[in-house]
């Protein structure tokens, strides 16, 4: 087996950890595990301790107490790449990278969960996170009905996303997206053969072959004209706009925005006029979209249009608290994704109202999933709500 | 039946784990250990429990009192001197896992918690309260109501309302041998006094309860910075004399200007900038009061006065000391307490230790009385060079040494500094040792620290030996 082998600057990023354990109780997955090698400050001691064996001769020789390295590249994977660690990070360091380049390292040591090995197969040869038929990535425009058209020089290009094409609870989200496009008259397109934007591999540690999708997701938007590319995904806004750039080596010449970006700005603009309700309603920021994106004010702004009676959780903006599907994290360990995602849901519902908004369409599965056994809880995209006032759907 | 599985009935499945991983996670501190201390030490335990009642941690000791296994109490390892550090393998007591707040009578302020309560959340539920906390350490994101008290209890708020235990009313202790106990400033055989600070080799607290101080009608924070250090002492001093701060804290930048080739011969010859910050509470008048006084006293000593909103900003920042250890990656210290009429030689010999060793050094000061001020200069170096980083960690002898000179002691002993213990305070280590005989005749709690430093072979190192060996390590670093 090769050497853990991390890049110098995360090298730096594991000896500077002052252990200080500021971290700690931030982290989900401690919560809900409760034991330190599952806390950011764990982890990292844990990579020190891998760096350090590999390091010396004579340090491999004196040490007896070696560490597995499974049991390392287990706690390195149950985690939700949230970020929560980094805004308590009494020094600041970029964790979340940090993070996702651990994986890369195990991955490229053949060490990674079996599963995700599996997850970069699918993506590759299926070119979508769940291994369905590539061609029915567009049905759910039959299935829902809305008008979504392909064509060349639009304005806008609407990103759909593997969840919210394939997963038939969240498909209501471009429903709503595509509705909304159409409300206001955009000269908007969906790509002709979007692939997934490789944000899971990202996450996984697989980046070897993710370049060869934000090629061909960029030739396709290039394609359309469009200068804005709109996603109603978190993740693949994350992917778009910040990883495409790194792994290209240049940045493509469109804006990536968020659909809740290009909400506020119509609902400034007069583009979409809704009568605010007495609804009181909650929101749960997607960390992809709020900590991880910086997208915090402008969903608010969209909910204070569509509400007077917007009650903020605890937990809120850049200090919010993970659903817990993140980094992988509901594939590679369902049961404890699930239980963060029943913790979050508590935190949301400790509000008082029992109206849950979200803006990813992975955090409103899994929050959707947790409110089974809850009464009279809704879950629902802030898009999907926004729609139904309009009359949409 | 196994100790493993005794222990697994009273605490459960899931709270209980030999799993290699874990168990080297809590081997250690905030302070990273040169390998070679394996050799003199078994810090990975043997076992990790994580008890949820205090009646669960009684049943561990007795357990740990029939094999004779060692146990070590450990809050958030937010501590530097091995406190929470095993010696000699044994039970790992995770005490995180109490912390709950059991009572809180707003009509008197008083708090009742379990000792895992961390010190920010007690902070977030006072919040819309009319009680504020008197004191809280620097380390407050995580550090243990618990863990405080068995380490020291000097921070934020000393200044105006004291040390820890000064607030504190009574507590509930376990005492090695598994019996709990209720402990207040005149019980037996314990009292508040001789348990706070007694690192764990006496007791573990279980709980506390404290007495908060109300909030008071207005709360200003103050900053200033100083172009030269010298400014900011005498200030500083000023201050103490003419105002009552809640808090006051004094920072020394300057740090890569001691590799400067000049030597350094006075304060000044260090070109350090600083800053003085605190935080003012009391009526409205009182405060503005000393605003004005602190105004008047910056002036007075070449500071420039910052603007409210900066001064919040740096009130906000006040647990993040550790800002700078980004560019060691390495952080060296020791937190002395010291008179403050010793403040300026031991910065002058901090800025000649950072200069003869090549660290770079930012200094950290944090006023608890008139009399007395807690000093940590944070020196950087780096544990990827094991050599150099082993003759640097000789730096904290030196230090607590010139502190002892005047005056001071060590903050706290744990392993490191458990050889400065006689030097410091010879009435409190026979009072200690004949404590621990009486409370711990087999010896099972938290052994070989703080008034020795024993090995994993049972012999306590003579301070002689490691007094000699550390500043050998110190000449050989400067020839490295």
């Amino acid at each position: 087996m090769s050497l853990f082998k991390l890049p110098s600057l995360q090298k730096i990023d594991i000896f500077a950890c002052a252990q200080c354990g500021y971290c700690v109780k931030k982290c989900p997955v401690y919560n809900v595990v409760n034991w330190e090698s599952y806390s950011p400050r764990g982890r990292l001691y844990l990579l020190k301790q891998l760096q350090e064996e590999n390091k010396s001769f004579i340090g491999k020789l004196v040490s007896k107490d070696k560490l597995d390295i499974k049991e390392v590249v287990q706690r390195i994977y149950d985690c939700a790449i949230c970020g929560r660690c980094e805004v308590a990070c009494h020094l600041e360091l970029n964790l979340p990278t940090l993070w996702a380049k651990a994986r890369e390292a195990f991955f490229s040591m053949g060490v990674a969960p079996q599963l995700l090995t599996q997850v970069e197969t699918t993506i590759l040869s299926r070119k979508n996170v769940f291994g369905m038929d590539a061609e029915s990535r567009g049905d759910w425009v039959i299935y829902t009905g809305v008008d979504a058209p392909v064509k060349k020089d639009a304005e806008i290009a609407y990103f759909v996303g593997c969840v919210t094409s394939y997963s038939g609870r969240v498909q209501s989200v471009a429903q709503a997206i595509a509705s909304i496009l159409n409300h206001v008259g955009a000269n908007w397109t969906l790509l002709d053969g979007e692939w997934c934007c490789g944000h899971p591999l990202y996450v996984s540690g697989a980046v070897s072959k993710y370049r060869e999708l934000a090629e061909h997701n960029v030739k396709a938007i290039k394609s359309t004209g469009a200068k804005i590319v709109v996603t109603g995904c978190p993740g693949c806004r994350l992917a778009l706009a910040e990883e495409y750039p790194a792994i290209l080596g240049y940045k493509p010449d469109f804006e990536v925005l968020h659909f809740t970006q290009l909400l506020d700005r119509w609902i400034a603009e007069g583009k979409i006029r809704v009568e605010k309700s007495e609804d009181p309603v909650t929101y749960h920021d997607p960390c992809e979209l709020a900590r991880l994106g910086g997208v915090i004010e402008q969903p608010r702004r969209v909910i204070s249009a569509l509400t007077s009676k917007f009650i903020e959780p605890l937990e809120r903006g850049r200090d919010g608290m993970c659903c817990g599907s993140g980094g992988m994290l509901k594939a590679t360990n369902p049961t404890l994704s699930a239980t963060i995602a029943e913790m979050r849901l508590n935190s949301l519902l400790n509000t008082g109202v029992n109206t849950v908004l979200s803006a990813c369409p992975t955090c409103d599965q899994s929050l959707a999933e947790a409110a089974v056994k809850a009464q009279n809880v809704r879950v629902v995209d802030l898009t999907q709500l926004l729609a139904e006032r309009l009359g949409l759907m | 039946m196994s100790v493993k599985q005794e222990l697994l009935t009273i605490v459960g499945e899931q709270n209980i784990t030999d799993l290699h991983a874990e168990r080297k996670v809590y081997s250690h501190d905030l302070a990273p250990l040169p390998s070679e201390v394996s050799w003199l030490f078994k810090s990975t335990p043997d076992l990790v429990v994580k008890p949820r009642t205090k009646e669960q941690v009684s049943e561990i000791l007795k357990i740990a009192n029939k094999y004779k296994i060692p146990v070590t109490p450990r809050g958030a390892a937010t501590w530097g001197y091995g406190g929470a550090v095993p010696t000699k393998g044994g039970i790992l007591l995770d005490l995180t896992g109490l912390d709950r707040i059991l009572e809180f009578d707003r009509k008197s302020g008083l708090i009742k918690v379990e000792c895992g309560v961390v010190w920010q959340s007690l902070i977030n539920l006072l919040d819309g309260s009319e009680w504020r906390l008197p004191v809280c350490p620097s380390s407050s994101p995580s550090s243990t109501v618990g863990g405080w008290a068995a380490t020291g209890g000097l921070g934020y708020g000393s200044l105006k309302y004291g040390r820890f235990v000064d607030n504190v009313v009574q507590a509930t202790v376990a005492l090695p041998s598994g019996e709990i106990v209720t402990i207040d400033k005149m019980s037996t055989p314990l009292t508040l006094e001789q348990a706070f600070s007694s690192e764990g080799v006496l007791c573990i607290f279980l709980d506390l309860t404290l007495r908060l101080a109300p909030k008071l009608e207005a709360e200003e924070p103050f900053l200033a910075y100083f172009y030269q250090l010298q400014g900011a002492l005498k200030a500083a001093n000023r201050v103490l004399e003419l105002t009552k701060p809640d808090t006051l804290v004094l920072r020394a930048f300057g740090f890569l200007k001691a590799r400067r080739d000049k030597p350094i011969k006075s304060i000044e010859d260090a070109e350090s900038g600083a800053i003085l910050f605190g935080l003012f509470n009391g009526s409205k008048a009182e405060v503005e009061g000393w605003l004005k006084a602190f105004r008047d006293i910056a002036l007075e000593f070449g500071g420039n006065v910052r603007p409210s909103g900066e001064a919040w900003d740096e009130w906000n920042e006040r647990f993040y000391p550790l800002r700078i250890k980004k560019w060691g990656p390495t952080v060296l210290t020791s937190d002395v307490l010291i008179p403050v009429r010793a403040l300026h030689d031991m910065i002058l010999y901090s800025w000649k230790l950072g200069k003869e060793s090549g660290m770079d050094v930012e200094l950290e000061a944090i006023f608890t009385s008139p009399e007395h001020v807690l000093y940590f200069p944070l020196f950087l170096s780096d544990e990827r060079k094991p050599l150099k980083y082993l003759s640097h960690t000789a730096i904290t002898k030196k230090l607590i040494d010139e502190a002892v000179k005047h005056g001071g002691r060590s903050y706290g002993y744990g392993i490191w500094n458990s050889f400065h213990l006689k030097k410091s305070e010879p009435e409190r280590k026979k009072e200690l040792i004949r404590l621990k005989k009486q409370l711990d005749p087999n010896n099972i709690l938290n052994p070989g620290k703080t008034f020795e430093a024993r090995s994993k072979f049972g012999l306590a190192l003579p301070a002689s030996l490691y007094s000699l060996f550390l500043d050998t390590l110190w000449v050989f670093g400067k020839v490295l």
